[in-house]
């Protein structure tokens, strides 16, 4: 069998060394469709070919790299990072679409950017190696750093270079991690690995409880600054807001964070020395991002700066889910990333169409735009809708998935977080009612509704929206599977 | 024969002569004059070992070196020049741009 | 019988009609109004077959599951409850689209406003088949969100926009406290199963619900020192829920402005699709309810406040459809009330509310499209500038008065005489009657008298302020076409006759819900778990003068309203002014705008926690910048190290050699 994992990572690599060879925003505009088009198709084959009753990693791929320090080449995917990789296969390519009229300096670096993004991305979520995993990481931030700091908007110095410096400490505190599980895995074992499965396994095997809940806290903290949960989540707001559209519609693409709770964080937490105190780490800092958020959000003035904290809210979700520990809310945690990859890339097109088209995104010098920009308005209406957690689309299934589960062992952060529910509806609405109904603001000038690719992209991705929302199962059957493997484990050991 | 004291007291002294030039001279030319003495020490110290233990490897590797110092020389003397020109002054107490 | 295999299109037809609609209706003739008007005449037309089949055949009760995802399902249940609520709805909903063909036709855009409806009535009708709560609230909010559109259809006027947000944003107050009662509800039953639930079972399910009361009533919760059954928790969550959705008080205040929509709407929402929700919540959780220490007591006394709470104000208001709103939430207080009487009566009290429910309907929807036609003739629903209305339309002023006739509740006790609203709504009087006979609880028969009377008054005062006299300006007019007036001629038909002729049949009917049916229950044994003591069967016996009451009492309203209005005996201008402090508190609704709208939500939660929120996020930034202003510093100072002469460099590289090697030395000596 050809090595499709490594395909799906390499492709978008040297396509994106392409890209940055062409001269023209034509040539490098078809090389990123090609590019994202390829894995797309090579995903979809995967996902077909995917047994989504099995909790283990498929389409493994190992190979020896270097024994002495026990580093293999080892790629593997199972149900957690699956629907994460359909997730950015589906996305990019309409992304490409997206801004494929644009006009911008460097094209062939913007679009090789986007392509260097994906392989990365999709390089975390398949490394079942810690080295490989920690490249793939590191990688993810070159190009979004690049992204905001030469598109970016007038803040985009500041906005990078904080992004940079905040997500790269956090690495560094998970490579501490990494290297304390590394180390104290060879002294009891005797032989080096480096392989995430192997070393997961051996964590019980610690005898130092506060060695393991050291390892296990900064492995939390690297992958919590990268969710981003309250009180850690201060990069956000200025990287999403001063990204240009695509580069926020990256971020977004960007559930590193979450993959890595799921895959690394919950099958380590019942053998760690104070599991309850880690649980409650955990519910806290859900609970109170998604009230903090929701907060936030109310009181911003530019719509995009809006939308950025209402994604520190809905990533709340995916925290809080974690915590709650049962496999309805563990799964509907990881349903929340998928479903707020799709949602919030919508939102951020959104944004970007407003700002292009007006020249303003604060909210209040918006108004009347659904008349001048109808399809722009039934989309928005919609996406607005699922991001509010409406049932019938996707954020509902989530949503309700996290807080039924995670009430039967945290029936208090849950009501919490329950508070913020009409909270996150009177923003998404005060927005709408501003910017897209009422009068219109004569100032804005003449605007014209969005174009056909514009269309597509966002249409497409609101029906896939609407459909996950009818009919979750095509992604939340695996997610389930994993997420009862790993709820089984902690039974079997009476956590 | 000389016994190998001799040889290691000979190359220290001249090692410690280059030192102290690289330390005190403001010349540019002489400072790299001082680092040829040193490295040339080095490979008395070499040759000197080489002969010692009938190892012929120590004298190539002497010959390697010589070479490196040969390029090291070249280069140097360029970028000397090129500074003597862009700051018409080869001391090195004013050219401090290693600095930022 | 086959009927029961197409069950599943009543909601979906109309769903279709919206996507239909929704991308065709612009290329056809009147927005495409045939599309959604086809879809749910065969809508209605199984639910009425369904229905009679049930009447004769009780057991035939539809119930189909499919699994949704994880342990959760998606179904359709249609027990006589369920029955008559499709039956009504789809009927209403089809008369009013019917009637919004000839209403929408100067609108611009009447494709949207149909495709809405048309997903309006499909999620209403959802809704009532669901066999499970998550399904329930699905489509509870997405009925919220429709309205939401609705409401705000005419989106270009900002008064429109802003009615539509406080509609939504209100009513999700409530929805999160349905939320609230359903997830803890799954959790519950999750423990009940110690959360391993086999396959084939889904716990949300109403009939696993039901079995698993005395389980629920068994947990207790600890709530600020105060212990509480869970089963009371959940209950009043989703009295909570129905609040919002039903206009409750105090989450009332959306429904009088949610008149910004086209009259029609308003017509849905008060009468079919919208606000009856809440009411069926509570009916078709009734079991729990009934299991609740206090529950249903609570559902009594704020039905029975709103009922009279919401009449005050409907007396005071001149906007004609401000007026027929406040009715409708008083009228909605009723049905709370007819079910929190429950408490006395046991499953007796569905049958009743469900009956004042569905006559309500019939001539609330009545009362709407009357207005609608008056305002479609003259332009203008403040009343008044109207009056004399009845001489140019004559067909609207007698169906008007019809469903006034109904909504004062005229009619003989004791006999099959009376408009329809007349026997629900006695029914119900009489239970509140007996509810004060047996707890002893007094206050919700008291207010609802009260109300009864006020009811009366307001909506003569608004028959004759409109219809009655001569015109106080010159405003045109005419008779409404066809496609408006057979609906309403219909609806009238309803209105005036359909209590008289089902009565008996319909409490039986739907009483049986419960009892016999998909579920077998012991209301008995649920009361006693409740703590309440059921009077018994036969022996509803209220003296002469409680039966006659409710009519006295309707009686001397339209008296008073016609000594004022019609005779005007009493200078109206007195009474009406700023300095009448009853009237000013009336007319300024409590000033519950004041206190929900401006101070709690905009001062309290916008500018307040908001405003907070973004001081502890400056307090983050701050932290933040510091540290990496400190990084910086101390970059700062250690670059006075680096002199950028080579020499300075190789000193230290020396002295640091130098040192390592005497370092070592040492070390080996020492070892």
């Amino acid at each position: 069998m050809a090595p499709i994992l490594s395909m799906i990572v390499l492709i978008p690599l040297i396509f994106a060394a392409l890209a940055l060879l062409t001269k023209t925003k034509e040539q490098a505009r078809a090389i990123a469709l090609t590019g994202t088009v390829i894995v797309l198709l090579l995903t979809v084959y995967m996902y077909f070919n995917f047994d989504s009753t099995i909790a283990a990693n498929q389409f493994e791929e190992l190979v020896e790299w270097v024994p002495s320090l026990g580093i293999t080449y080892h790629l593997g995917v199972d149900g957690i990072a699956m629907p994460l990789i359909l997730l950015n296969a589906i996305v990019l390519p309409l992304l490409v679409l997206f801004t494929w009229n644009d006009d911008r300096k460097s094209p062939n670096k913007f679009y090789a950017l986007i392509l260097a993004t994906e392989g990365a991305v999709i390089g975390v979520f398949t490394a079942l190696d810690f080295f490989l995993f920690y490249i793939f990481w590191e990688l993810t931030l070159i190009p979004l750093f690049f992204m905001v700091s030469i598109w970016g908007g007038p803040n985009k110095h500041h906005a990078s270079i904080k992004f940079f410096i905040y997500t790269h400490v956090a690495s560094l505190v998970m490579l501490l991690g990494i290297f304390g599980l590394y180390f104290a895995a060879w002294d009891m074992t005797g032989t080096p690995t480096l392989d995430i499965p192997t070393l997961i396994s051996q964590f019980q095997f610690i005898e130092s409880g506060i060695a393991k809940d050291l390892i296990f806290l900064a492995l939390l903290f690297g992958f919590i600054v990268k969710i981003p949960s309250f009180p850690f989540h201060s990069w956000l707001p200025d990287a999403y807001t001063e990204a240009p559209t695509a580069g926020s519609v990256l971020f977004v693409m960007l559930k590193i964070g979450g993959y890595g709770l799921f895959k690394v964080m919950l099958p380590m937490l019942p053998f760690t020395a104070s599991p309850n105190m880690m649980i409650s780490i955990m519910a806290v800092l859900g609970s109170v991002s998604i009230l903090y958020g929701a907060f936030l959000a109310l009181s911003q003035k530019d719509l995009k700066r809006m939308v950025a904290y209402s994604s520190v809210s809905h990533m709340g979700y995916v925290t809080l889910g974690a915590a709650g520990l049962v496999s309805l809310s563990v799964s509907g945690a990881m349903f929340q990333q998928f479903s707020h990859g799709l949602i919030m890339s919508v939102m951020f097109m959104s944004c970007g169409i407003i700002n292009n088209a007006t020249g303003t995104r604060i909210i209040n010098d918006l108004g009347g735009l659904a008349q001048k920009m109808p399809k722009l308005a039934v989309i928005m209406v919609l996406i607005f809708m699922a991001s509010l957690g409406l049932p019938g689309l996707s954020g509902f299934i989530a949503e309700v998935s996290v807080l039924a589960g995670s009430f039967v062992n945290l029936p208090v952060y849950v009501m919490i977080a329950l508070l913020a529910i009409v909270i996150t509806a009177a923003y998404h609405l005060w927005a709408l009612q501003r910017a897209m109904f009422g009068v219109y603001n004569e100032r804005l000038g003449t605007v014209t509704d969005i174009s056909t690719y514009q269309t597509f992209s966002m249409g497409v991705i609101a029906i896939l929206v609407l459909y996950f929302g009818l009919n979750p199962s095509p992604v939340l059957d695996m997610m389930l599977t994993n997420s009862e493997h790993i709820i089984s484990l902690m039974a079997a050991m009476g956590v | 024969m000389i016994p190998i004291a001799l040889y290691l007291a000979l190359a220290a002294i001249i090692f410690s002569i280059g030192l102290y030039g690289l330390m005190t001279q403001r010349s540019g030319i002489r400072i790299l004059m001082c680092v040829e003495l040193m490295l040339n020490a080095a490979n008395i110290n070499l040759v000197a070992f080489s002969s010692y233990h009938h190892d012929l490897t120590g004298q190539v590797f002497a010959l390697f070196s010589i070479a490196l110092a040969a390029c090291e020389a070249a280069i140097g003397f360029a970028i000397l020049l090129a500074l003597y020109r862009m700051k018409d002054t080869i001391s090195l107490d004013h050219i401090n741009i290693l600095r930022w | 019988m086959a009927v029961e295999n197409y069950a599943f299109l009543i909601p979906l037809l109309p769903a279709l009609a919206f996507v239909l609609t929704f991308f065709l209706g612009k290329k056809l003739p009147k927005g495409g109004a045939i599309i959604p008007i086809v879809a749910i005449t065969i809508s209605f037309v199984i639910s009425l077959l369904i229905t009679l089949n049930l009447l004769a055949n009780p057991e035939e009760v539809i119930n189909q599951s499919y699994s949704w995802f994880a342990i959760l399902n998606i179904g359709i249940l249609v027990d006589p409850l369920a029955a008559v609520m499709l039956t009504m709805v789809s009927l209403v909903s089809l008369l009013i689209h019917i009637y919004s063909v000839g209403y929408m036709s100067h609108d611009k855009s009447p494709s949207r406003y149909f495709a809405e409806t048309a997903l309006f009535t499909a999620s209403m009708l959802g809704l009532v088949l669901s066999d499970n709560i998550l399904q329930l609230f699905v489509c509870w909010e997405l009925v919220g969100v429709c309205s939401y559109l609705l409401i705000g259809f005419w989106y270009e006027k900002p008064s429109a926009a802003t009615a539509a947000k406080k509609a939504f944003l209100t009513t999700r107050v409530g929805d999160v406290m349905f939320l609230a009662g359903i997830i803890i509800l799954f959790s519950d039953l999750f423990k009940i199963f110690n959360g391993t639930i086999p396959d084939g079972i889904y716990i949300l399910r109403f009939d696993e619900i039901f079995a698993h009361i005395p389980d629920i009533a068994a947990m207790n919760a600890n709530i600020f020192g105060m212990e509480v059954s869970h089963i009371t928790l959940i209950t009043l969550l989703f009295f909570g829920g129905a609040i919002g959705k039903s206009g409750q008080f105090p989450l009332h205040v959306w429904l009088p402005d949610a008149m910004e929509g086209p009259t029609t709407v308003s017509a849905l929402i008060h009468a079919a699709t919208m606000v009856t929700a809440g009411v069926y919540l509570v009916a078709r959780t009734f079991p729990m309810f009934i299991a609740a220490p206090d529950s249903l007591m609570v559902v009594a006394y704020v039905g029975a406040f709103t009922a009279i709470f919401a009449a005050t104000m409907g007396i005071v208001m001149n906007d004609l459809k401000r007026v027929l709103a406040y009715s409708t939430i008083s009228q909605l207080g009723y049905m709370m009330l007819g079910l929190g009487v429950g408490a006395a009566i046991g499953a007796e009290a569905v049958g009743i509310s469900l009956f004042h429910l569905i006559n309500h309907a019939f001539f609330k929807a009545l009362l709407f499209l009357c207005a609608g036609s008056v305002i479609h003739a003259v332009g203008t629903h403040d009343m008044r500038q109207l009056g004399g209305v009845a001489k140019v339309m004559p067909i609207t002023a007698a169906t008007m008065v019809a469903a006034s006739l109904a909504l004062a509740g005229i009619g003989i006790p004791g006999t099959s005489i009376g408009t329809s609203g007349f026997f629900s709504k006695d029914a119900i009087i009489e239970n509140a009657y007996l509810f004060g006979d047996t707890t002893g609880a007094w206050i919700p028969y008291a207010l609802s008298i009260v109300a009864a009377l006020l009811t009366s008054l307001y909506i003569f005062r608004l028959l004759f302020m409109t219809f009655y006299g001569k015109p106080r300006t010159d405003y045109g007019g005419h008779e409404s076409p066809g496609s408006m007036t057979v609906p309403l001629s219909i609806l009238a038909l309803f209105a005036l006759f359909f209590g008289g002729l089902t009565s008996k049949t319909f409490n039986t009917f739907v009483s049986e819900t419960f009892v016999n049916n998909f579920v077998n229950l012991n209301i008995h044994e649920l009361a006693s778990i409740g703590g309440y003591h059921l009077a018994s069967h036969g022996g509803h016996h209220e003296p002469m003068l409680i039966l006659w009451m409710p009519l006295i009492v309707a009686l001397v309203g339209f008296l008073i309203a016609f000594l004022i209005y019609g005779l005007k005996i009493v200078n109206m201008d007195s009474l009406v002014s700023r300095n009448n402090p009853i009237y000013k508190l009336l007319y300024n609704r409590y000033y519950q705008n004041a206190i929900f709208t401006d101070f709690f939500s905009v001062k309290v939660i916008y500018e307040g926690f908001a405003f907070a929120g973004r001081a502890i996020e400056r307090g983050f930034d701050w932290i933040v910048n510091w540290l990496s202003n400190l990084t910086l510093e101390a970059g700062e100072s250690l670059r006075q190290f680096q002199t950028g002469v080579v020499q300075n460099y190789a000193t230290v590289v020396i002295t640091g050699v130098s040192l390592l090697v005497i370092l070592i030395k040492v070390v080996m000596e020492v070892i």
